[in-house]
């Protein structure tokens, strides 16, 4: 399709996506409502109800946004991201999916300093005793306001407990 | 005036070391969130509030509420000195704050800025003091019908009054109710919408959505648009801040006007940034020189911050009068009051009368140790902002994923920031707005509520919306409100028709 430019993704493109997408989430929140009671109970209301008619709501006001993009925004050339800045984002969000898949192994202080070191060694080109030292010292500095200042744990793994902090 | 006697018992209650001390901790932090970019007040205070669950409500709240004030003057320090408005409602700022910057007026800005946001904050502050308790008391007689056409009106008036488009606007706030019914039934006990996912039987947290649209998303559009602060040196002068304290007199009448504004829009939920771009538009429609608008105008200063700050606050009036936050950071905010166990709305007055008045007496002091602190910190800040965003990006995003693992100690709430981020980029790229989406979230359960209470009453006719007076009143503004968009789309087509204009071509290009 020549809706898709050569240099970038179209706004139309995902302005329907989008519109496809909540239209779906609305699909399946009245269906969920309705395997969870929309109907009348002996307490009043069952408990998809209310939700029930959210749902449709939802899937209305997408069907209604799918209308408008293909009224406004086919054929206009807008574009939603040029292809160099898409790829800035991809290596911000990339970095941030490895954040949360080593975080949830390792725990969240461990996550920190590797995320941090990471992204300033790897991708802005600092020494690496400078990331390595920024990363941990920040993890450092979280521990010390959480854990310490408002006793409120993070997520910790097997590093700290090999080092029997808790 | 009974209120001023229970604002007398209010500083009672706040005036002391500690709180002094939580305020000056809560306004530097909230300064440092407005200024990062990436961090706003819904963030900041969603990011703070898991750290306040063990402390006591009244110190909970003034940190807070301090943050969120610190935040205000925060995202103006930027759009002055950096054109960057740190929070969207600082945007109207930068339309003059940055020219007069520039033109080695730095100082003369800044103080302008701070000092008729603190005017306008103490403005809504008043408000507050002297309807809080005729609005509580009135809201006395609402029962469930009555609120659920509160919020009703407050949703409606989002769709009438957003600037984006309806339909838009009714997917987001809709997709937060949905999101806001996931897990456990308040009333029925019954699981709903989880899918047979354990994760989602705990429910979404609003807290994690914040960070995640508000926070992760913002960061992907600054990283999106590579970052690069062209700042200007500030140095603050004390001798420029005494001139511009004497200039301040000269504007009273743009500083009125705005303050009117700003409460107006507070109340209603269209929130500070409508109120700033408002009040920016009117002082530059009615000045008589228009010249030195964009270039400088003190005015163009002036009005807008005015009008942010005295929407910021008086957003809290019908969060603790009615339970329906005026704005994205006082949903967040009421959250917050219902975790630490208390219930926003009009019995809030009666059975906690120290918190609603601690709070409201904190509110004052906490403007006025505002001003202060951000006056004698703008050159910190200014260099904190010198720190590439390499670094400062990468733990900001490591302060947003603690911030939710922190609010259920749960690690699919890690996923869902992502997943939050990624929607609220995209959302934002697309013209769909988030407050309403937040709002939603917050006050699902309370609509709901109120709505199956409703239906309870009447054994399920909607009749019971038309039962008296007051809810068809409420009712009937809410439905003009959300029809209005209709109508004015209807009025354009007559008007074009009857003009014999004809209709614009469908490619986008707007017919001259």
């Amino acid at each position: 399709m020549s809706e898709n430019s050569v240099n970038g993704l179209s706004r139309f493109a995902m302005e329907a996506a989008v519109a496809l997408l909540t239209g779906a989430f609305g699909i399946a929140v009245a269906y969920g409502s309705i395997e969870a009671d929309a109907g009348w109970t002996d307490m009043g209301p069952g408990a998809g109800y209310f939700p029930f008619y959210i749902g449709l709501l939802i899937t209305f006001g997408s069907a209604a946004n799918l209308v408008y993009a293909f009224v406004k925004h086919r054929g206009t050339g807008e574009i939603f991201v040029d292809m160099a800045r898409f790829k800035v984002v991809l290596g911000f969000l990339l970095p941030l999916v490895a954040f949360a898949a080593v975080s949830t192994v390792l725990g969240l202080y461990v996550g920190t300093t590797l995320y941090i070191a990471g992204t300033m060694i790897f991708q802005s080109k600092y020494k690496w005793w400078a990331g390595l030292a920024t990363g941990i010292g920040v993890a450092l500095f979280f521990f010390v306001i959480f854990e310490i200042g408002f006793k409120v744990p993070l997520l910790k793994g097997p590093v700290e407990a090999f080092f029997g902090i808790y | 005036m009974e209120n001023i006697g229970l604002l007398m018992e209010g500083f009672g209650h706040i005036l002391s070391f500690n709180h002094i001390l939580l305020m000056m901790l809560g306004v530097t932090l909230g300064i440092l969130v407005g200024v990062l970019p990436g961090l706003g007040a819904p963030n900041g205070v969603s990011l703070l509030l898991p750290l306040t669950f063990s402390m006591d409500p009244i110190s909970a709240i003034i940190l807070l509420s301090c943050m969120y004030w610190g935040a205000l003057f925060g995202g103006s320090t930027t759009s002055i000195l950096f054109n960057i408005p740190g929070e969207p409602s600082s945007v109207a700022t930068t339309f003059d704050g940055y020219p007069l910057a520039r033109k080695g007026e730095a100082s003369r800005a800044l103080t302008l800025a701070f000092v008729s946001a603190g005017l306008g904050a103490l403005a809504g502050v008043v408000m507050i003091t002297l309807l809080s308790g005729w609005v509580a008391n009135f809201a006395l007689r609402f029962s469930s019908p009555e609120y659920f056409a509160v919020y009703f009106l407050a949703f409606a008036s989002f769709i009438s009054m957003g600037a984006q488009s309806p339909f838009k606007t009714l997917v987001s706030m809709m997709v937060g109710f949905a999101l806001a019914s996931v897990g456990m039934d308040t009333i029925s006990g019954n699981l709903r919408l989880t899918f047979d996912i354990p994760e989602l039987i705990k429910g979404v947290s609003f807290l994690v959505a914040v960070m995640g649209l508000f926070g992760i998303g913002e960061l992907l559009l600054t990283a999106e648009e590579g970052l690069r602060f062209d700042g200007i040196k500030a140095r603050v002068r004390l001798s420029e801040i005494g001139r511009t304290l004497i200039e301040m007199p000269r504007y009273w009448f743009t500083i009125g006007r705005s303050m009117l504004i700003g409460i107006w829009m507070g109340i209603t939920p269209a929130g500070p940034t409508a109120a700033s771009f408002m009040s920016y538009g009117v002082a530059r429609r009615s000045a008589r020189d228009k010249s030195q608008f964009g270039k400088g105008d003190p005015r163009g200063i002036v009005a807008p911050e005015t009008a942010d700050h005295s929407a910021g606050t008086s957003a809290l009036l019908p969060m603790l009068a009615l339970g329906v936050p005026g704005s994205a950071t006082a949903a967040v905010m009421m959250g917050g009051l219902m975790i630490w166990g208390l219930t926003p709305g009009p019995t809030l007055f009666t059975d906690r009368p120290d918190f609603v008045w601690g709070l409201i007496a904190s509110m004052y002091l906490g403007n006025i140790v505002a001003v202060i602190l951000v006056i004698a910190t703008v050159p910190l800040y200014a260099s904190i902002l010198r720190i590439p965003f390499a670094i400062i990006g990468p733990v900001i995003v490591a302060v947003i994923f603690s911030g939710a693992y922190q609010v259920g100690n749960a690690v699919s709430d890690m996923w869902l920031v992502l997943v939050f981020g990624l929607l609220g980029y995209v959302f934002k790229k697309l013209d769909y707005p988030l407050a309403p989406l937040v709002l939603a979230m917050v006050l699902g359960d309370k609509a709901e509520d109120a709505f199956r209470q409703s239906m309870l009453l009447s054994n399920g006719k909607l009749s019971v919306f038309w039962s008296n007076g007051l809810v068809t009143t409420l009712m009937l503004v809410g439905l003009a409100l959300l029809l209005s968009p209709l109508v004015f789309w209807l009025l354009g087509i007559s008007r074009r028709r009857r003009l014999g204009v004809p209709k614009p071509p469908q490619d986008g290009t707007p017919a001259a």
